[in-house]
């Protein structure tokens, strides 16, 4: 668990999922995490369909150009207060798409990213515990009302 | 009296994406409709255009192993092969035959992963997720036996030229006998739940049909083109590394049904049978697994040195899961980085076809038609409806797509 | 499309099939075995070169012998000419029969310009619009002319598989991994 984490917590978290030019690999662990061998829906944590209901952005990929506008947009139409978890390597360094003409990354150009999840992909828990470090973020805002 | 015609005449304009739900790609849909019905589509692409190839151009062949993995993260082993296949035709580079089936053991594996994870996705697009459910419990544990053997879930990062760089040693093989044996007990509950269930049949008998000759002048390939009758399958046609010592057939729906009418019921046939046969595979592959090398090269420098020297094109296929994956490669003896370096992956041909599937079709079968040519998922969507008459705006997103999907289905069951 | 089955050719059959017609147009034609497998089971490509003069009526005559399956087109900057290549797969169906048919043909860059086969293929169409923006040779004919992967706004003329020196694609050039904040 990560720390600072309370033992209740004031909301159920939900995430909107974003893929600004990922391979797949990262939006696959995402939803295998919500599958039953993660389930973290048993922690309150859902995917929804729309930024507006959302709390926690979840974003994969480099961002390409064409996305570019449209990731700014979703994270526009989250409420305060919103977390940012970048998921996968290329979206946080470029890793293997390092050079490219039609890549505008990494998200942090675009958009303030909270929380970087490391790997290609990252592992369901790496994916699970930068949630949770989102929740810690989310939580201390909440607190200090 | 020209005002009634008008009101036959208008059509709506309704753009899906560029993010959906059951695309491997970020991936534009335009659609005309008359009601529900759907009279033309029209697909943009290249929301998700990162110049793969072009960089590809200015790395080696071995750092664009690793590239051509993430191309895809569900085809992560079917474009190495290609690209490899491509390199060692091209540069006349031989691999060990334990590698040839190391090869196929690890291409198969992948193929159960990527029909599992389909199925749950077509499952979901019917609003069915105990299905989804289900059969992610049941994909799980192929990806543990791909950690097992690989010692990663989704870029495994086993292969290379000339061969591959893990073996399957005498103590893995009952972990992985024990996994086939827990899909082979599944499947006849998987085989239940998808073809003999009432919704599910409602929902895909008759729905996203692609005719044999549609298929055939579109260039559909993989389960997409099979379900509609045409016999093609490179591991058959023409078989590479162990494939043609293996005992394997073109899968069509007629095996199990005795005909072919190239709906998302046949497609679902095809890819459920295609399990079964690469469990068979697999087997097979471990039977007559013969003992030797792993590479025919492990000096990578000598490797690379005798790949500069080289003049030469060359292409490689591979039958992914989701169909025919095409590497072309070209080197000039003068760099070893490729000249030219050409991916055409499986849904790239499968984007044509769409259109005479999805056309007659209603909006409420969008997320099942589109989903079963086997793209890939992620997770929101948008769609707007623009109609013409008024010039009004409706958006309607994903999960209200989804809920007319998912309607559909009760009315049905009812 | 008129798919009368015609007898089946094996790969010389198939080169002299082009050859008979064609003659001194087909600049060069080669069948390439490799083997893979225990059994070193066979399998064979072919590659051709041929005279831009005859591509339409090549395409035709490889219609009229069987429908094939055309996987891509790919390209190669030779420094005056663009050479695409198309590839083909053709007698798929049975087992060990398949023969990839590989036939290049030079474009000029001074007039880069070549029919459409999308009126013969119709899967076509997806890769020669990828064709015109990725390497700038005009389809003629070719039922739809949009942009295919490339954005909106991208530059007219550049485009990013010739190999000559672009200053528009250098501008548009990202490091990314310079980005990230430390």
């Amino acid at each position: 668990m990560a720390k600072g984490l309370p033992k209740s917590f004031k909301k159920a978290l939900w995430v909107y999922h974003c893929n600004s030019g990922s391979c797949n690999g990262c939006d696959i662990e995402i939803i295998a995490a919500l599958c039953p061998r993660y389930d973290v829906e048993r922690f309150g944590i859902k995917l929804v369909g729309s930024p507006r209901h959302a709390d926690v952005l979840l974003i994969t990929g480099p961002v390409t150009r064409q996305m570019e506008k449209r990731v700014k947009r979703i994270y526009d139409q989250m409420p305060d207060p919103k977390a940012v978890i970048c998921v996968g390597n290329c979206g946080n360094t470029g890793d293997v798409f390092y050079e490219s003409y039609n890549l505008v990354g990494p998200v942090n150009n675009v958009i303030p990213v909270d929380v970087h999840a490391i790997g290609c992909p990252p592992r369901p828990e790496a994916i699970i515990n930068a949630v949770a470090k989102a929740w810690v973020k989310l939580e201390t805002l909440e607190a200090k009302k | 009296m020209t005002k009634k015609e008008e009101t036959t005449k208008t059509t709506y304009q309704l753009p899906i994406g560029p993010i959906h739900p059951a695309l491997k790609e970020p991936v534009m849909f335009e659609f005309e409709i008359d009601g529900e019905r759907i009279v033309d589509a029209d697909v943009i692409l290249g929301d998700i255009h990162r110049a793969i190839e072009w960089a590809g151009m200015r790395r080696n062949p071995i750092q664009i192993i690793y590239l051509a993995e993430r191309i895809c993260g569900i085809c992560s082993i079917s474009h190495p092969i290609a690209f490899i296949r491509a390199v060692e035709n091209a540069c006349d580079i031989g691999s060990p035959e334990r590698a040839e089936y190391l090869r196929v053991i690890q291409a198969e594996l992948e193929r159960i992963c990527s029909h599992m994870l389909w199925a749950g996705v077509a499952a979901h697009e019917i609003g069915f997720d105990s299905v989804l459910f289900l059969t992610w419990q049941m994909r799980e544990k192929a990806l543990d036996l791909t950690e097992y053997l690989t010692g990663n879930r989704i870029t495994k990062g086993v292969m290379t030229i000339g061969g591959i760089r893990r073996d399957i040693t005498k103590d893995q093989i009952p972990k992985i006998n024990e996994t086939l044996n827990y899909f082979k007990d599944n499947f006849e509950k998987l085989r239940h739940v998808f073809l003999d269930d009432k919704t599910f049949q409602l929902r895909s008998q008759g729905v996203g049909i692609l005719t044999k000759e549609d298929a055939l002048k579109l260039c559909a390939v993989g389960p997409t083109t099979r379900a509609s009758g045409i016999k093609k399958d490179v591991r058959v046609d023409q078989p590479y590394f162990a494939y043609g010592d293996l005992d394997i057939d073109y899968i069509t729906p007629d095996i199990l049904t005795g005909e072919v009418n190239g709906d998302v019921y046949d497609r679902i046939i095809v890819r459920l049978l295609e399990v079964k046969q690469s469990i068979g595979l697999i087997e097979q592959c471990i039977d007559k697994m013969p003992e030797g090398d792993l590479v025919s090269e492990p000096k990578i420098p000598k490797l690379l040195a005798q790949i500069k020297k080289t003049k030469a094109e060359g292409i490689g296929r591979h039958e992914a899961p989701r169909g025919e994956c095409v590497h072309y490669v070209k080197f000039n003896g003068d760099s070893e980085h490729p000249y030219t370096w050409k991916v055409r992956a499986s849904t790239y041909a499968n984007i044509l076809p769409w259109i005479p599937m999805l056309k007659g079709e209603q909006i409420a079968d969008i997320p099942i038609v589109a989903a079963s040519t086997d793209p890939c998922m992620s997770c929101t969507n948008r769609v707007a409806i623009v109609d013409n008459d008024n010039h009004k705006k409706y958006e309607l997103d994903k999960e209200q797509l989804h809920q007319l999907s998912v309607e559909k289905t009760r009315r049905l069951m009812r | 499309m008129t798919n009368t089955k015609k007898e089946q050719l094996d790969a010389k059959g198939l080169v002299k099939y082009f050859k008979d017609e064609f003659k001194t147009k087909i600049l060069k034609a080669e069948i390439r075995t490799r083997t893979a497998g225990s059994k070193k089971n066979e399998f064979v490509e072919i590659w051709m070169k041929i005279d831009k003069s005859i591509f339409k009526k090549m395409m035709k005559h490889l219609c009229d012998y069987q429908f094939p399956h055309l996987a891509v087109v790919s390209g190669n900057d030779l420094g005056k000419n663009i050479e695409l290549i198309y590839h083909f797969s053709v007698n798929f169906g049975e087992r060990f029969k398949e023969i990839s048919l590989n036939i290049a043909v030079d474009v000029p860059k001074t007039k880069c310009e070549i029919e459409t086969i999308c009126d013969l293929i119709p899967g076509a169409l997806i890769t020669e619009r990828e064709k015109q923006e990725m390497l700038g040779v005009k389809i003629i004919g070719i039922p739809d002319d949009r942009r295919l992967f490339l954005p909106k706004d991208f530059p007219e003329d550049v485009y990013p598989w010739r190999k000559d020196k672009q200053p528009g694609l250098e501008k548009l050039i990202r490091n990314l991994h310079e980005g990230v904040k430390k």
